[in-house]
């Protein structure tokens, strides 16, 4: 596992976020992978040393590593609990100095991956609770400062607690006999499900094959195992398959400040069906996703590329479409399901100005 | 109390039956009866708060019950039962303040941090605020776990209780009480003054010439026309008759004698007409959570109509009418079908009717409610302003606490 992570820490053109997602969710042929593997030639890092950290020769971005191979941890958590490190780990004597250091560790933490949103998203919430909380304000330095690691601590469990607060919010919604369709792998989409097949509601579920790293067979597999029907369908199955299906709910990589989603690639296709066919869209997502984004349009997102697989070899004049998410626009978006309640998407940027003007 | 309980049961029935409807109606009579419930209600010396709130609720699950589609009802529960909490905090938070002029009280029981009695005061009367507000990013990592309900308020009641002791605790518990009655007054008195407030923006949006298209009858839309007619602009109203009730041709009447220019049309009607209409002003049975409307039956047709020709199509709603609910499934779980006879008469009918004894294979069903969503509105006009649909919720997380939506809504759909 250590080996693999920085075989990808040296790969700057992969997001690692989505790589992490393959190696997490993703059903690859183990040949394939090692195919992937040789086939992208490492480039030393630049980004790991720029930012000095402390004298100690502590590093956020090992530490975030190490909490990140965690399968059951959301990115999100891992940032946070790599911040409450840098926070134990520091000699700062003032708040001042804590925050300068901890400003210098997120930011090289969100330079390393710029592709992952919660990433970014989770270590601007910290940030902010560390600059602006009231709590804080009445306390001494060193209890201020157990305090900001306690509470990172308990982000794991908020983090956790969120997925259920979500999954009970969402049973309203799933009725008896509905055909669900989902894509790709999500965590709080299978909460959710799994939270509904609890509850002996009847239900079918269609799931896309999710390529490339065809997490879809992945969620395909764990239902079965709670005796949900569910049926494969492949990515281009989509519009085929809608007029059979009574809802889309998806997850999401992150939540744009406009209401949209930023999610695994396929997603904004299928909403645009899903629109055009007046089905409702569901999105859920837990709410430390939300994220200080606002993309106009697809382009407008630094690239987050993986390895595509074409099961044959491609010639090298043909060019190969890498991107691994795309951006779903709030107007197809019916309603989204988060740990704060279930939100129409307008309310996103309402949550985010609270919290950030 | 049998006084309480007679009143209780009294007001049921009448539910039961059908005998009292509208929103308004059924909003104000629930608010009154929820009054002298309170008023009535024998409060102990300690958690003064959660008894009301028990006995409120306890009194609400019946009323919801009794008549689910009648959502006015629940939405007045659960504002009493946020008023209640609002009122308690306030208390509370007064009683701190207090405590910080008297430094002497030792109230260290329930303050983690001993060191600073007088700002860690304020630390907990901060986190009690946040307990009313609704789980937001900002609150995400602060100290109050965002798990909605009961362990909560039972420990925030606690905690006041506690510093009610070293205050004098008597006049607390009446105090209490009577700020409850005196919130839940101001909460009648704004129903029934809801007219007004929504009557006086209507030269805002009511222009010189224009024609303005309704359906059906409602109190609100009488008087938010008759107010823009007295301000002295002239324009013309199409009135659609409403079928099966007819309550349109009750609404043209009035309008013609308040001397607006009035037409009465068809429901059917409607599309035919809408491109000569320049905005269609309705009222709605109850407002949902997404900004979705259940409205008398027809409207969703004249919605469309009207999203059809780029009509704006505006929505009048006193504020008990916002419902913090999800409409899930709302064709079949917030309808109610009424009785046969409104469409056709039964003596005529009645060997062709599939009923039990005849063997006539005719059908019919009478629903009252449509169910408009969203994006078909273009604007809410309530007593507090003009607001866009997905505004909506804005406006909810105002009048309701968090902790009662959920835990209101499960004995109601259990039972």
């Amino acid at each position: 596992m250590e080996g693999e992570g920085s075989a990808m820490e040296k790969n700057p053109k992969i997001s690692a976020y989505y790589q992490t997602r393959l190696a997490h969710f993703g059903v690859v042929s183990s040949e394939w992978l090692a195919q992937a593997q040789s086939a992208t030639n490492p480039i030393p890092s630049s980004s790991t040393n720029t930012y000095p950290d402390n004298e100690s020769n502590f590093s956020v971005i090992d530490e975030f590593n190490r909490w990140r191979n965690h399968p059951d941890l959301a990115e999100a958590v891992a940032a946070i609990r790599a911040l409450a490190a840098v926070i134990s780990s520091s000699k700062a004597s003032t708040m001042m100095q804590l925050e300068i250091e901890l400003k210098n560790a997120s930011d090289s933490l969100k330079a390393w991956d710029t592709t992952s949103i919660s990433l970014t998203a989770a270590s601007d919430l910290f940030m902010r609770y560390v600059t602006r909380t009231s709590a804080l304000e009445f306390e001494d330095f060193h209890s201020a400062k157990s305090r900001l690691i306690e509470r990172a601590d308990k982000f794991g469990e908020i983090s956790y607690k969120a997925r259920k607060i979500i999954a009970m919010l969402s049973q309203d919604f799933i009725f008896d006999g509905c055909t669900i369709l989902v894509h790709g792998f999500s965590r709080v989409v299978f909460e959710v499900l799994k939270l509904a097949a609890h509850n002996k509601k009847r239900f079918r579920v269609f799931c896309t094959e999710g390529r490339p790293d065809r997490s879809g067979l992945r969620l395909s597999n764990e239902l079965a195992k709670l005796d949900v029907p569910v049926k494969l369908v492949i990515d281009s199955a989509v519009a085929y398959t809608m007029d059979e299906v009574n809802m889309v709910l998806v997850g999401a990589d992150g939540v744009v400040e406009s209401g949209g989603i930023i999610n695994m690639m396929g997603t904004y296709q299928i909403a645009l069906v899903a629109n055009s066919m007046n089905k409702p869209v569901y999105v859920a997502a837990e709410s430390y996703k939300f994220a200080r984004h606002y993309p106009l349009d697809q382009k407008d997102l630094a690239p987050a590329l993986r390895p595509v697989d074409f099961g044959v070899p491609i010639p090298s004049k043909v060019e190969v479409e890498c991107s691994a998410r795309d951006y779903t626009p709030p107007q197809y978006l019916t309603l989204l399901f988060t740990d704060l309640g279930v939100l129409t998407p307008s309310v996103v940027s309402d949550e985010l100005i609270q919290l950030y003007l | 109390m049998p006084d309480v309980h007679s009143l209780v049961n009294d007001f049921v029935n009448q539910l039961k039956k059908r005998k009292i409807e509208g929103s308004q109606a059924t909003a104000k009579q629930a608010a009154e009866l929820l009054r002298s419930v309170i008023s009535q209600q024998r409060v102990p010396q300690t958690n003064q708060a959660t008894a009301l709130i028990n006995a409120v609720r306890a009194v609400g699950e019946k009323l919801i019950a009794a008549n689910p589609v009648e959502l006015a009802v629940g939405n007045i529960v659960r504002r009493v039962l946020h008023i209640i909490r609002e009122e308690d905090l306030s208390l509370a938070t007064a009683a701190i303040a207090g405590l910080e002029l008297s430094p002497g009280s030792d109230d260290e029981d329930d303050v983690e941090r001993d060191d600073y009695p007088v700002l860690s005061a304020a630390a907990v009367a901060a986190a009690a605020r946040s307990t009313l507000r609704p789980p937001s990013l900002q609150t995400l990592l602060e100290d109050t776990p965002i798990s909605a309900a009961n362990p909560h308020t039972s420990s925030s009641g606690g905690d006041s209780e506690g510093k009610s002791r070293s205050v004098d605790k008597s006049s607390r518990g009446r105090k209490l009480k009577h700020d409850v009655i005196e919130a839940v007054n101001e909460l009648i008195q704004d129903i029934s003054t809801c007219y007004e407030q929504i009557a006086e923006q209507a030269v805002e949006h009511i222009h010189q010439n224009e024609v303005i298209l309704t359906l059906g009858s409602s109190k609100t839309v009488l008087e938010f026309l008759c107010a823009a007619k007295e301000k002295k602009r002239s324009f013309k109203v199409f009135v659609a008759e409403g079928a099966p009730r007819y309550q349109g041709h009750l609404l043209a009447k009035e309008l013609a004698s308040r001397g607006l220019q009035t037409t009465v049309i068809t429901d059917s009607a409607v599309f035919a007409m809408i491109s000569r209409v320049n905005m269609v002003i309705v009222g709605a049975h109850a407002v949902m959570a997404n900004g979705g409307i259940i409205a008398p039956v027809g409207l969703n047709m004249v919605a469309l109509a009207a999203e059809r020709h780029a009509v704006p199509f505006v929505v009048l709603a006193g504020s008990h009418k916002l419902c913090p609910l999800y409409p899930h499934n709302p064709e079949v779980l917030l309808n109610e079908l009424r009785s046969p006879s409104e469409l056709l008469d039964f003596g005529e009918f009645s060997d062709c009717m599939d009923s039990a004894s005849g063997g006539g294979s005719l059908h019919v069903v009478n629903p009252t409610f449509d169910y408009v969503p969203p994006k078909l509105v273009s604007l809410f006009i309530t007593d507090t302003g003009g607001h866009n649909p997905s505004y909506m919720y804005r406006l909810i997380a105002d009048y309701y606490s968090a902790d009662d939506l959920v835990v209101k809504r499960r004995p109601a759909t259990g039972s």
